[in-house]
């Protein structure tokens, strides 16, 4: 009886304990500015530029609705869950949030009642932001935005699993506290790419392998798991690093800034989910931070022993004789090669290439196939929508050829991803849409 | 898009200067600079191959290649399908088999033709059916089949 | 203006009619002008004589008609518009056959607007659509031929000074015997067709029995050109001066452009003219239509609900579903307005064993016209108000009309110009807020320049209108082996109601032609219309009705067939029996199938096969089909296709089986691949990426019999497409063992 009430007792003090942290307000460094006095213009301009570089719009507003009013759907396997209003509208957006509430929602993922933000909300990145950044985005939010009384959606998620007070832990264990800090052995243009790569970018949302509880592996350079690679919503977001087939090993900064400025490179274009990253966020950055990011990123090494022998382009051309014995070829030369070339080597910067490219190079076939699937949608470059995207095939190829098309130009010109199964595109095809063709543009005001 | 050149581009055996932005599809050149209007616009995204061209005697749907692309090269389009005697013989079997209806299709479709029967002079059915992929929305199929596999049988081989 | 060649001005000089796409047809024969540069030169001088003349009956004016070269070129007006159905080449069998000249001597063109050019007889004037060309204008033309040949001996015998009974013709020649003199056409035309024409009921036609051309399978006069791309169709022409202009059309019908929230980055685009707001559009006019596409691609357009509607624009929904909308239709029990009844459906459905009823709903979809040529219009203001405007068309007059209306000037002060179509299968009709010549005309109105406004295919996929679709409840009493009731209602919106308005005491025959109009014996029969109220814009799409419900009716026919016990060959010919027309019909198509066997059975390649059957009687022709296809990965493979046509009278059967072979590819492009999508409220596909057409390797081999009966002369362009759909879906239903009620097949995957 001592016993069980002893250990009653520990319960209970463990689940007050637990109680406590998993609905605490956790302190903030920025609790005693005055919130009031973010408004100057040139700190407006300063926090649009960082919501640009954090791509909040690509969450937070959709297409036809006001700028930053939420309601995007993210479909989660338990019930779907809806960005929310963040516009300065005092009922329904964060109008009434204090500079302080702003921090703690942005970098730490609790809200002004203590609700703890699902990680959809990438604040594990956004811990990195200094508090100069901060202050800027509040002031952008309160001041650079127009208020919109659009109310938020309630998310899907039935009891009990839309408790959301297990989030806290989840964040004591994933979370790196604290903004980000200069690496003094690195020069300053390395540590503005780290800080923009780790922090407002979010590239490790996509391209970090996660772990079972879907935290990210790493969120920094420390380990190499960072910016490794990963499969995420039926894409596969290839390696950051420097990997010669999987990564950018093969890129030069140079062709990392291009590829961010202008969604495209002589190795490859945007297009998956990197479509909307670069659509509203990283075609809007300085050409400075671009580079930095650049140079960052060709700082981390690659991993040979993961990413296997490095590309070497064997040419071949694909010809009707080659097609008439191969279905799989026959494909290619009947759909593929107006855009690709019958030699896999696509069209200079505008039509990307197939030899060599890195999701036929990469194990992980999910991008190949949802591309080739569902097509890519509209890269719009400083306004002006592109000239060539990348159509669906759902409608015109079976999953067989699908799978045989690939296989085959995964394995062509030197391509050693190898085989695609016919079932994982099945699979795909049931769980994906294809993209479309029109011209999307999320307005910022 | 800002790229605009002094392109030059080699059409037919003549050399053209363009300017354009060098990601405009090479058809839009070919139709709206250079005025050579048989090659058609039909999709603008490679489906139904109604703007076929040569470029290096290979077949191209030219809405897909940007003009920059092509430079350096040699491209023919319809327009002088008869100085070549491969396309001249294809023109030929589409007379004598009546191939058209609308016709919107046939330049592209006597291009992919000409393009087959130039690298391969006798293709066998699984050849063509392999290389000719260009939509006509009349249907005329049948009547392309069958002025291809005119001109794939070997010259006096069995009939 | 360009200054015209001494050819051009003698031309001019000499009062010929101008015509324009003849001049570039030659210039660019010549290898003289690159592209296809169309001078505009005010309203055609044929015209403006006709219109002076005094009123004559439509197709009997013969100047009108035909100018003949110094070279013996006889260039002919054809009243209908060639889009690939060979219409220009019957046109030069018919009037060449009276005439006595080659059809290969004939360049045709599509006739400019005017009275002179209605020459359909009991229909409406002037159209190019509903099979009727040949049909209703065969003795109108036949007869301007024979007047036109009345001219050139008359013009003879004026010259010679000999009784013109002394005189014969030999194709493209008048002869005098006796003297052994000839003259050609030619060398006769500048006086012959000024003569005045003598009365149409003073010359006699030919003996059909003396037909040099009319029956034979002569080549067509066109296929060169196309096959060394010197037609021209619209999307072809310019003018001098002109600029180009694309669009982006408002997402829905019934948005209008709000504001224009990047208008300044757009103007300062490389290469951009101007931007504007058109009738359910922002347009940017540019030098190079590739530019103005991308810049009205990237305009950023806050679209807003209309305060007001265009007569006939249907507002979408926001929400609207072609999915839920076919459900919907599917799920409904409303009885209908009758079509056509015979016997009492109710006294032998009342009587009937349960067990004797058979019922099934099928369902049919939306599809896209999907012609190759994107639509394009040029609209040009002269200095005068005058307007000129090249569009495809099918329907001259009724554009006309129109463009007067919207532009405000009378119509005799619009040239209007209607080029070869690159096919059309029903898209160029006048449909609201469908064809770009409104736009156009008010971006010329707008630049005070010439302006060529292209549709991309994206932009066209948007507004194209749609072929109906409709859910139909099939109700069929089987007693003794045979079918004695058959109830029919189909909840659909017709095409004809859909465009013209729907009455209400009425049944859209275009919504129930293919179940109405059924030879089969059966006593008891209901066919009825539920009407519902599409949100979409319809149209017409060959073949129109029996597109969707030859495939219903004949499908049907099958499951009563299986239900009596009976092969579906033996009941149809069982309820034919009395009709020997479609007998023979029948009994061609299967002889030419090599007998009738509906399997399964196996093929050589070891492939497991089915035969199914099928037949229609649209437009006055019938035909019947049989299709042989398997299930190959999962997806249907038509192997081959037998169709028997019988048109009544023909005139080339070479241009019937090339439409018959065009009808079946579309009929299986519909049967195996389209559907036009909504989801909320705008289609899923904008290009044939997601709305796959027929491609070459799903073309079976085609068989094509022509039965010519002798009797009244029925349509070529239509009839072969109905029959096709249904017998391929009852050779895949026998082939599967159930069913399938619904197009197109590519929705299932087959084990």
């Amino acid at each position: 009886m001592k016993k069980l009430t002893l250990s009653m007792l520990v319960i209970i003090v463990l689940v007050a304990v637990g109680a406590w942290y998993s609905t605490r307000i956790p302190s903030t460094p920025l609790a005693d500015v005055n919130s009031s006095e973010l408004n100057a213009s040139e700190l407006i301009a300063k926090g649009e530029y960082v919501a640009r570089a954090s791509d909040c719009v690509a969450c937070h507003t959709l297409p036809d609705s006001p700028a930053f009013s939420g309601g995007l759907e993210m479909a989660t396997p338990i019930g779907s869950i809806y960005s929310t209003n963040i516009t300065p509208d005092k009922t329904h957006g964060i109008g009434h949030y204090t500079l302080a509430d702003f921090e703690r929602v942005v970098r730490q993922g609790v809200a002004p009642d203590g609700h703890r933000l699902y990680p959809a909300m990438p604040f594990p990145s956004y811990a990195k932001l200094s508090d100069d950044d901060v202050k800027a985005l509040y002031a952008y939010f309160m001041h650079g935005v127009q208020p919109s009384d659009k109310p938020n959606k309630q998310s899907e998620i039935p009891w009990p699993l839309n408790m959301r007070w297990p989030l806290a832990f989840w964040s004591g264990l994933f979370t790196d506290s604290g903004s980000y800090q200069s690496n003094t052995e690195q020069d300053e243009q390395w540590n503005r790419g780290a800080y923009l790569v780790q922090g407002a970018g979010h590239c490790g949302s996509c391209h970090t392998p996660r772990g079972l509880a879907m935290q990210e592996k790493a969120l920094d350079e420390s380990s190499p798991q960072f910016l490794a690679g990963a499969l995420l919503d039926g894409w596969y977001a290839p390696s950051l690093r420097n990997d010669v087939n999987t990564g950018i090993g093969r890129w030069s900064e140079e062709d990392v800034y291009q590829f961010l400025k202008n969604g495209r490179n002589q190795h490859a274009v945007v297009y998956g989910s990197m479509t909307d990253a670069y659509n509203n966020s990283t075609q809007f950055m300085s050409d400075e931070d671009l580079y930095a990011m650049a140079h960052y990123l060709k700082s981390l090494p690659g991993d040979p022993l993961r990413d296997g022998e490095p590309w070497q382009h064997k040419p071949t051309t694909v010809t009707a004789s080659m097609a008439a014995q191969d279905a799989a070829a026959k494909t290619y030369l009947a759909r593929c090669s107006s855009c690709h070339g019958t030699d896999g080597m696509g069209r200079g910067q505008y039509i990307p290439p197939l030899a060599g490219a890195t999701s036929m190079l990469a194990k992980e076939d999910a991008s190949a196939i949802n591309v080739t699937l569902n097509g890519s949608g509209r890269i719009v470059s400083h306004g002006v929508p592109d000239a060539y995207r990348m159509p669906p095939f759902r409608q015109q190829l079976s999953d067989k050829e699908i799978a045989e098309v690939l296989s085959f130009i995964r394995t062509t010109w030197g391509n050693h991803g190898g085989a695609v199964k016919v079932q994982d595109v099945t699979e795909l095809r049931e769980k994906t849409d294809p993209a479309s063709s029109q011209v999307i543009i999320l307005q910022m005001r | 898009m800002e790229l605009w050149n002094d392109m030059k581009l080699q059409i037919n055996q003549q050399t053209y200067d363009v300017d354009v932005a060098e990601d405009t599809p090479l058809l839009w050149v070919i139709r709206d600079n250079l005025g050579l209007t048989g090659t058609k616009y039909g999709c603008g995204l490679a489906q139904c191959g109604a703007c076929s061209v040569l470029v290096d005697g290979e077949v191209v749907r030219s809405c897909v290649m940007p003009a920059v692309s092509a430079v350096g090269k040699q491209i023919t389009t319809i327009e002088a399908i008869e100085q070549d005697d491969v396309g001249k013989r294809v023109v030929q079997a589409w007379v004598n088999h009546q191939v058209p209806q609308c016709g919107y299709c046939q330049s592209g479709q006597v291009m992919a033709a000409t393009a087959l029967l130039k690298a391969t002079p006798n293709p066998s059915r699984d050849e063509i059916t392999a290389a000719i992929s260009n939509l006509c929305r009349c249907g005329t199929y049948n009547a392309i089949d069958a002025a291809i596999d005119e001109l794939a049988k070997p010259v006096g081989g069995n009939a | 203006m360009k200054p015209l060649t001494e050819h051009e001005l003698a031309e001019l000089a000499q009062e010929t009619p101008i015509n324009v796409s003849r001049r570039n047809f030659l210039l660019s024969s010549a290898g003289v002008a690159a592209g296809a540069l169309v001078l505009s030169v005010g309203i055609p001088l044929r015209q403006a004589r006709a219109a002076a003349a005094t009123k004559m009956a439509p197709g009997t004016r013969v100047p009108a008609f035909l100018q003949i070269t110094p070279d013996n070129r006889i260039i002919l007006q054809s009243p209908f518009v060639e889009g690939g159905q060979g219409i220009f080449t019957a046109m030069a069998q018919i009037v060449g056959e009276e005439l006595d000249a080659e059809p290969a001597r004939f360049i045709v063109e599509n006739a400019p607007t005017g009275a002179d050019y209605q020459v359909m007889v009991g229909g409406p004037g002037r159209m190019t659509g509903g099979s009727m060309s040949v049909r209703t204008s065969y003795q109108t033309m036949r007869k301007l031929g024979a007047l036109a040949r009345q001219l050139m001996l008359q013009a003879a015998a004026n010259q010679w000074q000999v009784p013109l009974s002394e005189l014969i013709t030999e194709p493209g020649i008048v002869l005098h015997k006796t003297s052994n003199r000839t003259l050609s056409y030619g060398e006769l035309a500048s006086k012959a067709l000024d003569l005045p024409v003598p009365d149409p009921d003073s010359v006699s036609l030919k003996d059909p029995q003396a037909f040099r051309w009319i029956g034979k399978g002569i080549d067509r006069v066109d296929v060169y050109e196309k096959s060394v791309g010197k037609a021209n169709y619209t999307i072809d022409l310019k003018v001098d001066g002109m600029l180009h202009a694309a669009v982006q059309h408002a997402p829905r019908l019934g948005l209008v452009a709000g504001d224009i929230l990047n208008l300044k980055q757009v103007q300062a685009m490389p290469g951009v003219h101007s931007v504007h707001k058109v009738t359910g559009a922002v347009a940017v006019v540019a030098p190079h239509w590739w530019d103005a596409k991308r810049a009205a691609e990237a305009l950023q357009v806050d679209w807003q609900a209309a305060t007001s509607q265009r007569q006939g624009v249907r507002s979408m929904p926001a929400d609207f579903s072609s999915e839920a909308f076919s459900e919907m239709l599917a799920n409904r029990t409303e009885a209908g307005k009758d079509a056509e009844t015979a016997g009492d459906i109710s006294k032998v459905f009342s009587a009937a064993t349960p067990e004797s009823i058979i019922s099934a709903t099928y369902q049919t979809q939306y599809v896209h016209h999907a012609q190759l040529e994107p639509p394009s219009t040029i609209a040009q203001f002269h200095d005068d108000g005058r307007l000129e405007i090249w569009l495809p068309n099918q329907a001259p007059d009724m554009f006309l009309r129109d463009i007067a209306k919207r532009a405000g000037i009378a119509e005799d002060q619009i040239i209007l110009h209607s080029p070869i179509l690159g096919g059309f299968f029903g898209r160029h009709f006048l449909y609201p807020d469908a064809n770009p010549y409104p736009q156009a005309i008010e971006l010329a109105k707008a630049t005070g320049k010439p302006i060529k406004l292209i549709w991309s295919r994206e932009e066209e996929f948007l507004r194209d209108p749609l072929r109906p679709m409709a859910a139909v409840r099939m109700k069929a009493a089987i007693e003794n082996g045979v079918p004695t009731a058959l109830e029919v209602i189909s909840a659909c919106e017709g095409p004809g109601e859909a465009i013209s308005g729907h009455d209400p005491d009425n049944v859209d025959g275009m919504a129930v032609e293919g179940l109405t109009g059924k030879s089969y014996q059966i006593a008891n029969v209901r066919i009825a219309q539920d009407y519902v109220e599409n949100p979409t814009m319809l149209a017409y799409w060959r073949s129109v009705g029996n597109s969707m419900n030859d495939f219903v009716y004949e499908c049907f026919f099958d499951e009563m067939a299986d239900k009596a016990g009976a092969d579906p060959y033996e009941l149809r010919k069982a309820l034919l029996k009395d009709n020997p027309r479609l007998s023979h019909l029948l009994e061609t198509v299967v002889k030419s199938a090599g007998g009738w066997k509906r399997g399964p059975f196996t093929a050589a390649d070891g492939s497991k096969r089915a035969r199914g059957i099928a037949m229609a009687s649209p437009f006055g022709s019938h035909t019947a089909t049989i299709a042989e296809v398997s299930i190959e990965q999962g997806q249907v493979k038509v192997h081959e296709i037998w169709e028997a046509i019988d048109p009544g009278t023909i005139v080339n059967p070479a241009i019937i089986e090339a439409q018959v072979k065009s009808a079946v590819a579309l009929g299986l492009s519909q049967v195996l691949l389209e559907e036009v999508i909504y989801q909320q409220g705008e289609p899923l596909a904008r290009n044939y990426d997601m709305y796959p057409i027929l491609p070459p390797h799903m073309m079976p081999k085609v068989h094509v019999s022509i039965v010519e009966s002798g009797e009244k002369m029925g349509g070529i362009g239509e009839p072969g497409l109905p029959p096709v759909p249904p017998a391929v879906v009852n050779a895949v239903s026998h082939l599967l063992g159930r069913r399938i009620r619904r197009m197109p097949l590519s929705r299932e995957t087959f084990a």
